[in-house]
């Protein structure tokens, strides 16, 4: 990367890039890390090729990309993106990532042995006569991943590529990505955040800003600085720490230790019963179960977490206490009455209980912000006054300023579309809120808008409820936890009430940091308690 | 679900030998049966048709359930169809044509039902190859349908999901005369129209980063190959249509 400045407008005004220098070495893994709106995506479609630079050059071994053949250039540099179905082009794997070599005009038994290269190398090989659309997300990304890999490229270039995807399918990705490494593959990751399961073998960080390059460095030297960059540091780095200036040898040094015991942390103990659900099941075929025989309570005023994995039935679970899915089997009482199926209470139900959808782009559709968050409480009745107060309403809840009411939600940024479209429910003035998967995607800053936004609500008195399979949000902000595992409901409670159901039935790399010490210290020493807090966990060793 | 249900001729793979054929020969012999279908007249001409439309959904192991979502959205079509005529042609022709219309139609989805979408692509794409002389896109244009093929049942979902999340705001999408409901039905097609968009964006960037620069020097990893069986099932057809088209059943 040679000065490189990219604008998306002909007269290079607002540059999405700016004088961006840096290199990357053969066999080298870097992390490209940049908040969103850095400029991180335009600067992967640079590298990759697609872009060309409004000025200054990218160069590959020493060519510039503007001079290299096409093929050429695909053979050499692979690039991943966010979303797997945007990169699949075929209905069965082995027939998409044969795709790159077709391309390449490579004879049929050439072809033949990139495929099967590639589904090695991303663990797919059982997978290979599979129809995509009965992939789960992380193997579908598996295979977009391998059929950039039969390309036989020397350079991966991945945009965001775990977004999407639960913990456990990060993890797998994250195994492929090692092994390529080890293997000599230079890999380029641009992400908002280092995920805890890769940052042993990340060994380089740029760190983008605005459109520019603000910090470089090794990785150690980035996790000295990533505060002061805007960037969090993962909790077992800092219990790594914490223990090496304490001279502490984690976990045998707290293999007799005996903790003192503290009471766990509780609030918002006696809210009335907002949805009771009782024997609840759903199935979409004959087959299979969305959901099975689920019994549980969600309590007025509570923060209530549901994870599991994709496909667990969380969604469609959500989708129940709006009435969006008819009742096959059992019951739902809100508010101590059978939820009503039509009419004027349906109305008032969807009114009551707002439910906010993952992508923003699935409901946006107004030119203005204002018309976006008029559309609910329009729905539902609201006239004249009442509704330009519910439009601010929503707005001030999401701590948008007066003046985006203007402007065209589509234009907007990823998390300021996210937030237009939680004010866009919250507008219609909801006792009950539902957010599925709020945090998806968005960097810190905006996480922290949110999950700040929904403690104020629910400390008001809303019911929050938040679908979710990130696992520390769960914890650490929700009152209440229900776990969902193959369509059935297999535990409820408090936070440290399902921390032992947690380290039971997860792969322990897939578990919050603190959470996943805490256990394996409590595995020689039975005494320890489970913990997911950081602050909490320090306080407990440093008794030692 | 509101709408995912309508499986729209998404392939189902079952490794058949209806599956294995060639699509040119496929599509050759769909073309034969459509031919055949329009003229038919007789009691007898649908229940024979309708015999071989078994035969071939058994021997496509395809199951019936497949095929009839398949057929679901022209249902309304096939209702409208035998109104109309039961109104102006007396209720025999209703009933034969808008049977002939579920035939023609069950014949046709069988062929995107047995035949991966970027097969058919190939397939077409080897038909339309003579055009090419005359400037004709062939290859961009047959990649063009086996794209549509592959992303009809993501849109399907995709409108599932808007339909949902505007129900959730209170939208009422079936209620009012039909300007009600056309009106009511901008938030949904609004999200839809910009998804599609940015989708055929995010592809088209994909395609091009896997080396995707039009069929120029493309090669396949499985070639067509036009075998014996292909040849085969191109004469069965043929005789069946010619031998109907002969007797005027």
């Amino acid at each position: 990367m040679n000065s490189v400045s990219f604008s998306y407008d002909a007269k290079n005004t607002g540059r999405a890039l700016n004088r961006v220098s840096f290199f990357v070495n053969r066999g080298e893994r870097v992390a490209v890390l940049g908040h969103n709106g850095s400029g991180k995506s335009t600067l992967s479609k640079i590298m990759g090729g697609i872009l060309d630079p409004s000025e200054g050059s990218c160069e590959i071994n020493g060519t510039d990309i503007k001079e290299m053949d096409f093929r050429e250039l695909r053979g050499t540099v692979g690039l991943v993106f966010q979303d797997p179905e945007n990169q699949i082009v075929a209905a069965i794997v082995e027939d998409d990532i044969a795709f790159a070599p077709e391309n390449q005009g490579l004879s049929p038994e050439e072809i033949q042995l990139r495929v099967d290269m590639a589904l090695a190398a991303s663990d797919l090989v059982k997978k290979r006569d599979a129809p995509v659309s009965a992939l789960s997300g992380g193997e579908k990304q598996r295979t977009a991943l391998a059929g950039v890999l039969a390309a036989n490229v020397q350079c991966l270039i991945l945009d965001e590529p775990t977004a999407m995807l639960d913990p456990q399918a990060r993890l797998n990705i994250e195994k492929v990505l090692r092994l390529l490494h080890s293997e000599g593959m230079t890999i380029i990751q641009v992400t908002h955040q280092i995920e805890s399961e890769s940052f042993s073998d990340i060994q380089r960080v740029i760190v983008l800003q605005k459109g520019s390059v603000k910090w470089e460095g090794s990785v150690n030297d980035f996790w000295d600085n990533a505060e002061d960059l805007g960037f969090s540091i993962p909790d077992s780095l800092k219990v790594k720490r914490y223990c090496g200036s304490r001279g502490i040898n984690l976990p045998d040094d707290l293999a007799k230790f005996t903790p003192p015991v503290s009471e766990p942390y509780s609030k918002n103990d006696n809210g009335d019963v907002k949805f009771r659900i009782d024997g609840l099941s759903f199935r979409y075929n004959e087959k299979s179960f969305a959901l099975n025989d689920i019994n549980a309570e969600i309590n007025s005023g509570e923060w209530l977490s549901i994870i599991g994995r994709t496909g667990s039935g969380k969604s469609t679970l959500v989708q129940h206490l709006n009435a969006l899915y008819r009742i096959q089997e059992g019951k739902i009482l809100f508010d101590g009455k059978d939820l009503p199926q039509k009419g004027k209470e349906l109305k008032t139900l969807r009114q009551k209980v707002g439910l906010v959808f993952q992508n923003p782009e699935d409901q946006l559709f107004s030119a203005t912000v204002k018309d976006e968050l008029a559309f609910a409480p329009k729905n539902a009745g609201f006239k004249g006054n009442e509704l330009d107060e519910a439009v601010i309403y929503g707005l001030e809840c999401t701590g948008l300023p007066r003046d985006f009411l203007a402007r065209n939600p589509i234009a907007l940024s990823g998390g300021e579309r996210r937030l237009v479209a939680i004010a866009s429910v919250l507008s219609a003035r909801p006792d009950c809120i539902v957010l599925d998967e709020p945090l998806a995607g968005l960097d810190a800053s905006y996480q922290r808008t949110i999950l700040g936004m929904l403690s104020r609500l629910r400390d008001k008195g809303h019911t929050v409820i938040t679908v979710t399979h990130d696992l520390n949000m769960a914890l650490n902000y929700s009152d209440r936890i229900l776990i969902l595992r193959e369509s059935k409901a297999v535990k409820e409670g408090r936070p440290h009430e399902v921390l032992s159901v947690l380290t039971e039935t997860l792969p322990a790399e897939s578990l919050p940091d603190v959470l996943r010490i805490s256990a394996e210290i409590k595995n020689i020493n039975p005494d320890f308690p489970l913990l997911y807090d950081y602050e909490e966990f320090i306080k407990c060793i440093s008794q030692i | 679900m509101y709408i995912t249900n309508m499986n729209l001729g998404q392939y189902v793979p079952t490794g058949s030998f209806i599956h294995r054929l060639d699509p040119r020969a496929k599509l050759f012999s769909l073309f034969l049966i459509i031919s055949a279908i329009f003229p038919s007249k007789t009691s007898l001409g649908v229940l024979l048709w309708s015999i071989v439309l078994a035969a071939l959904v058994t021997a496509s192991k395809v199951s019936w359930r497949s095929v009839l979502n398949s057929v679901k959205p022209i249902f309304f079509l096939a209702l409208f169809t035998f109104f109309f005529n039961a109104a102006f042609n007396g209720i025999h022709i209703a009933v034969f044509t808008s049977l002939r219309l579920v035939l023609l139609i069950m014949f046709a989805v069988m062929l995107p039902l047995t035949t991966a979408p970027l097969e058919l692509a190939d397939g077409i794409n080897e038909l339309l190859r003579p055009l090419e002389r005359f400037h004709f896109p062939a290859d961009e244009c047959a990649m063009m349908i086996g794209m549509a093929l592959r992303f009809i049942p993501l849109l399907m979902e995709e409108t599932d999901k808007i339909i949902r999340a505007q129900l959730s705001r209170g939208a009422t999408l079936d209620q009012g005369n039909i300007f009600r409901r056309a009106k009511a039905f901008f938030p949904v097609l609004i999200p839809l129209l910009i998804i599609i968009f940015r989708r055929a964006d995010e592809i088209a960037t994909a395609m091009e980063a896997r080396g995707y620069d039009g069929g120029k020097g493309r090669t396949r990893r499985k070639p067509l190959h036009w075998g014996i069986y292909d040849t085969l099932a191109v004469i069965v057809s043929a005789a069946w249509v010619g031998m109907f088209l002969a007797l005027r059943l």
